[in-house]
């Protein structure tokens, strides 16, 4: 079958405690395990294991990427597929990643590195599985995020990437950045009905730009936007804003270690399969309207600062 | 390709009949005050969708003497996923009928259906026609086209709700035969399922497709559609009560069961509609888990927020009038 989701990131972080302090009590994750130089946390709304996992490094940046597919079979057709690509494959054995089976790692043409996997061990909603009450008082009274929801990873060659996620991983690619010379040089991509969960910009290979996490509502948004604030957590310049792409409300922060986070929602559904329905295309002059809505304009620092 | 996306991956629409003979009421209700696309216009049909929708229709309405849901429509990835499924069907002793494309539905792709327990007819379907995004293809704004300013304009059909009199063998059909997921389910107190949210998406709105409600053979509980925001919801809601609209019993709620920010109301023949955001994104995935609610616990399942019998809302539409 497919790749259903990404499922979780694993950041390289400079100070484990700090962003662990971080992504708990201004993300709102709860911690689900340790082992030496690795804290593991988890979103409210996800049941599996982790959505997050945090290395204890020397720089921050992106360790690699979790997918998880619906078949074991998956993992060996995708090894096959990536080395027929000509891409490096490694193996995960199971229990590498606490509560996790076995995956194959795929580095990507823009370096970084992916691990598919199917098993994640249960550990359930954190309000529960059974009668949950709809509130989790743990975050200043806000309900917290919901789930990780996409990453936007950056590159030398993001038309390469891209095109390997669609066409190989069977991503739909639901929206993208066409280049004068007809070239791609960014995507947006799902592999089940959401509007992305990798996004692809240009960059330094490997590079990290930001993880995303989807909260409930606008008010949410606006609420833990007054938050960061309030704290003292580094913030886009714009504050609350909108992406033209998509049309989510959405901040973006950073985590201790200087790892680009995001907060957002936005309902926006697509087909669920690769190719049925065009893709919305952006070029160079929509640009700004493409990633600050209310702005039409970009802040140097957001195209030029990735961990 | 190696790893493939195969069988339902989404809903497509859901087709009603409604005693209006000229449908002027229905276009009027679902046009102007609930804010739809009307995509074309045949004598005895109404075809609609909503704005951020790319394909021809998500509900068609047919002109009837009666009232009445007549079937929900599910796009598949190829036609080998249709050959499969009538397959399994098959073996299983369930007619099934094809139908060639526009023979049941102006710019439905060759299709096939049949009957669940329960009594509805699915559809399932590759190809629908695409008039295309209502903001374009080109740096589009992705705002609520002009001319539905004022109305809910929801953004998609989220998930149709239906009444069966065995929810359990309803429930285990779409599992074996569909390939459906249980996000959430309520229980009685012997464990039977009484009502489950069941998906094969994975959306941000999520965790059901088809919902199911004990109730009569055949009938329908509600149409749910997409809103992005809980607030939008709240100025809906005001937009339809000018308009005259009849609310459901609670109001605009938390829907613990799915955990949705959500309104009911009704159309002017009986139909239950919802207005939905929130949810929680759910993954088909063979080790997934439902959330289960108690039967004892159900109203407040239902609603977070309203001390109100729950009787009327567990009535399927159209009951008023039968």
């Amino acid at each position: 079958m497919a790749i259903i989701r990404l499922s979780y990131a694993s950041l390289n972080v400079t100070d484990l405690d700090q962003a662990e302090q971080h992504y708990t009590q201004v993300v709102g994750l709860r911690t689900t395990g340790k082992s030496p130089g690795r804290v593991y946390l988890q979103a409210p709304d996800s049941q599996d294991h982790h959505c997050l996992v945090l290395n204890a490094s020397d720089r921050a940046g992106l360790c690699h990427l979790g997918l998880k597919v619906s078949v074991p079979e998956d993992l060996d057709e995708a090894a096959e597929r990536a080395a027929q690509a000509g891409l490096k494959v490694e193996r995960m054995a199971a229990g590498d990643l606490l509560g996790q089976g076995e995956g194959v790692v795929i580095t990507l043409p823009s370096a970084h590195r992916i691990n598919l996997f199917h098993y994640s061990e249960t550990i359930g909603y954190e309000g529960g599985m059974r009668d949950p009450d709809v509130v989790l008082e743990h975050v200043d009274g806000i309900n917290p995020v919901s789930h990780l929801d996409h990453t936007l990873l950056v590159c030398a060659n993001p038309e390469a990437t891209i095109r390997f996620l669609r066409d190989v991983l069977d991503f739909n690619l639901s929206e993208c950045g066409t280049a004068p010379d007809g070239s791609m040089f960014l995507g947006f991509l799902s592999a089940g009905n959401t509007m992305h969960q990798l996004a692809i910009a240009p960059g330094p290979d490997g590079g990290l730009h930001h993880i995303a996490f989807y909260v409930g509502d606008r008010a949410d948004v606006i609420r833990r936007t007054d938050l960061l604030k309030h704290r003292g957590v580094p913030t886009l310049e714009y504050g609350v804003t909108r992406h033209g792409v998509a049309g989510v409300t959405t901040v973006y922060f950073f985590d201790p270690a200087g790892n680009r986070n995001e907060f957002q929602c936005g309902a926006y559904e697509t087909s669920g399969a690769s190719g049925r329905v065009p893709p919305i295309n952006w070029d160079l002059p929509s640009l700004g309207a493409a990633t600050f809505y209310y702005e039409a304009a970009v802040p140097e620092q957001f195209y030029t600062v990735v961990s | 390709m190696a790893l493939k996306h195969k069988g339902i991956t989404r809903i497509g629409y859901v087709r009603l009949a409604l005693n209006d003979t000229q449908l002027e009421q229905a276009r009027s209700f679902y046009a102007n005050t609930l804010g739809m696309v009307q995509t074309a216009n045949a004598p005895g049909q109404l075809l609609l969708r909503c704005w951020h929708e790319p394909y021809a229709f998500s509900l068609a309405i047919d002109s009837a003497s009666e009232n009445r849901l007549s079937e929900v429509g599910f796009q598949v990835r190829e036609e080998a996923d249709l050959d499969a499924v009538a397959a399994r069907l098959e073996q299983g002793g369930i007619a099934v009928a094809w139908a060639e494309a526009d023979a049941e539905l102006p710019g439905l792709g060759r299709s096939l259906s049949f009957a669940i327990p329960g009594g509805h007819r699915l559809r399932l379907f590759v190809d629908m026609v695409q008039p295309g995004y209502e903001t374009g293809y080109d740096a589009p704004h992705w705002v609520t086209p002009r001319r539905l300013r004022g109305t809910p304009a929801p953004q998609f059909l989220n998930h149709v709700g239906i009444c069966v009199p065995d929810p359990k063998a309803t429930i285990a059909f779409l599992k074996q035969y569909l390939g459906f997921y249980v996000s959430e389910l309520i229980e009685d107190a012997q464990g039977a399922p009484l009502s489950a949210l069941m998906f094969r998406m994975t959306k941000n709105v999520g965790g059901q497709e088809l919902a199911i409600f004990p109730g009569p053979e055949g009938a329908l509980h509600h149409i749910a559609f997409t809103k992005d925001d809980a607030s939008d919801i709240l100025v809906d809601g005001q937009y339809l009560r000018a308009d005259g609209v009849r609310l459901d019993s609670f109001g605009p709620t938390r829907q613990p069961y799915g955990n949705t920010f959500s309104l009911h109301f009704f159309d002017p023949f009986g139909t239950r509609l919802e207005l939905c955001t929130g949810g929680r994104l759910a993954e088909p995935h063979p080790g997934f888990v439902p959330v289960t609610w108690s039967e004892s616990n159900i109203a407040g399942a239902l609603s977070y927020y309203d001390d109100v019998d729950v009787e009327p809302f567990l009535a399927p539409s159209f009951a008023a009038a039968a």
